[in-house]
């Protein structure tokens, strides 16, 4: 039998470690434009500045679940471990990325819109749900057992979840009346240049970390599952020896 | 032979109330997904606006409602009704006004031209706050205990806001507000 080690201790590599440098600039750059640069907004004043972290968190929630949908139908059509691998790695992210537009979208409503949270507003509501079915998600993924077996069930809760994104995003147009939440900012606001530039670097830096974490987990769970593999085989050589030894 | 192969039962029980932990995180989830969605079909935020409320009167009766409407910024009066502070104004939407008291304090970003959710009910009488002209002036108002604002996407800094926003309180001081 092959053992298959893993060449090194960590998933670091050339492109990952650029990515994290990057990252770690691109932070420092949103930081400086988003405190300095960026003016404040008629209306909020500075609490407008929470839009350079939440509209960019709620973007990549986005992407991060379209990317476990398409990593999910991957596996359920051509049973790709590869793919399989990156729809639970997106997931972790974009869960990340669910609960930070959560939390500043909350911080950043009491200021503006005199409340933490409502539990009667479409927006906020629909958004804790894919929070909450993404947590369900790698709940599944955890229960271990059969992985072919667990790895389907995840990847249907990783469809639907990808099903309901259409209404997160559209639930502020089509239930207006539902929502203290504002339309979208890219396709209907008006927004000063330099809030819009800055508002680019934090889709820029958010889409560096996204890649950057992505990569890492992928590697990770990759190495996990090859750790299993090779326990595994040591097991069934153990086994195969005390045969021999009968 | 094969039965050396053959994977053997977890020696203890902790592989299985291992398991025990995603799938009690997993139902929940389940639960709490339920509840949320019945929660947003019962509509808890849905709000009339101005003029929906206005056609409503007679059918909303007493009962509470949300309201929205955008506040006339030189209606804004801080008053008294009865013992208690409020705040007076009147909102607009779509041409029809409804004049407002407010009880407790208003939202920070409470201003006029940006719209207000309410959450309170009808009264059959007039506002009774002493330097407050209500610009509805129909014999009703709308006695309101909650206030959030609902601002738009526009992020703007304009170097005559300030401006306006001060003309906006002169007019209201000198009890114009027909301008």
């Amino acid at each position: 039998m092959t053992a298959i080690a893993p060449a090194s201790n960590h998933t670091g590599s050339r492109t990952t470690r650029l990515l994290g440098a990057a990252v770690l600039l691109g932070l420092v750059a949103l930081i400086l434009l988003g405190f300095f640069g960026a003016p404040e907004d008629d209306e909020q004043r500075d609490a407008v500045r929470m839009i350079f972290i939440h509209v960019p968190s709620a973007i990549f929630t986005y992407v991060a679940f379209v990317t476990t949908a398409i990593g999910s139908v991957m596996w359920l059509l051509r049973r790709s471990i590869w793919w399989d691998t990156v729809a639970g790695a997106a997931a972790e992210i974009g869960l990340l990325f669910c609960g930070l537009t959560l939390f500043t979208g909350s911080v950043w409503g009491r200021p503006t819109w005199n409340t933490y949270w409502d539990w009667g507003d479409v927006r906020l509501v629909t958004t804790l749900i894919l929070f909450l079915m993404m947590i369900g998600y790698l709940s599944v993924r955890s229960l271990g057992g059969d992985e072919g077996a667990t790895a389907t069930r995840a990847a249907v809760i990783g469809v639907l979840a990808a099903a309901i994104l259409p209404i997160v995003n559209r639930s502020v147009e089509w239930w207006e009346n539902n929502t203290l939440h504002q339309k979208s900012t890219l396709t209907d606001g008006d927004l000063e240049n330099l809030t819009l530039f800055t508002l680019f670097v934090g889709f820029a830096v958010w889409g560096l970390f996204f890649a950057w974490s992505l990569i890492h987990r992928f590697r990770i769970t990759w190495l996990e599952r090859e750790l299993r593999a090779i326990d595994l085989d040591r097991a069934l050589d153990e086994r195969r020896a005390e045969r021999d030894d009968v | 032979m094969t039965d050396a192969l053959t994977p053997q039962a977890p020696r203890s029980g902790r592989t299985r109330s291992r398991r025990w932990v995603p799938t009690a995180i997993g139902a929940t989830v389940a639960v709490l997904i339920v509840v949320l969605v019945w929660n947003l079909f019962t509509g808890a935020l849905f709000f009339y606006n101005a003029d929906e409320a206005i056609e409503r009167r007679s059918e909303l009766g007493d009962d509470r409602f949300t309201l929205q409407g955008t506040p006339v910024g030189c209606s804004i009066v801080a008053g008294v009704q009865g013992s208690d502070a409020v705040t007076a104004f009147t909102v607009a939407f779509d041409g029809a006004l409804v004049d407002v008291v407010h009880r407790g304090e208003p939202a920070e970003l409470f201003e006029g031209g940006t719209p207000v959710v309410l959450d309170g009910q009808w009264v059959n009488d007039s506002a009774g706050v002493d330097g407050f002209e209500g610009l509805a002036d129909d014999g009703w108002h709308y006695a309101s205990d909650r206030m959030r604002v609902k601002h738009d996407e526009d992020y703007i800094n304009d170097d005559e806001y300030e401006e306006r926003l001060a003309e906006a309180d002169a007019l209201a001081a000198a009890g114009d507000c027909t301008a």
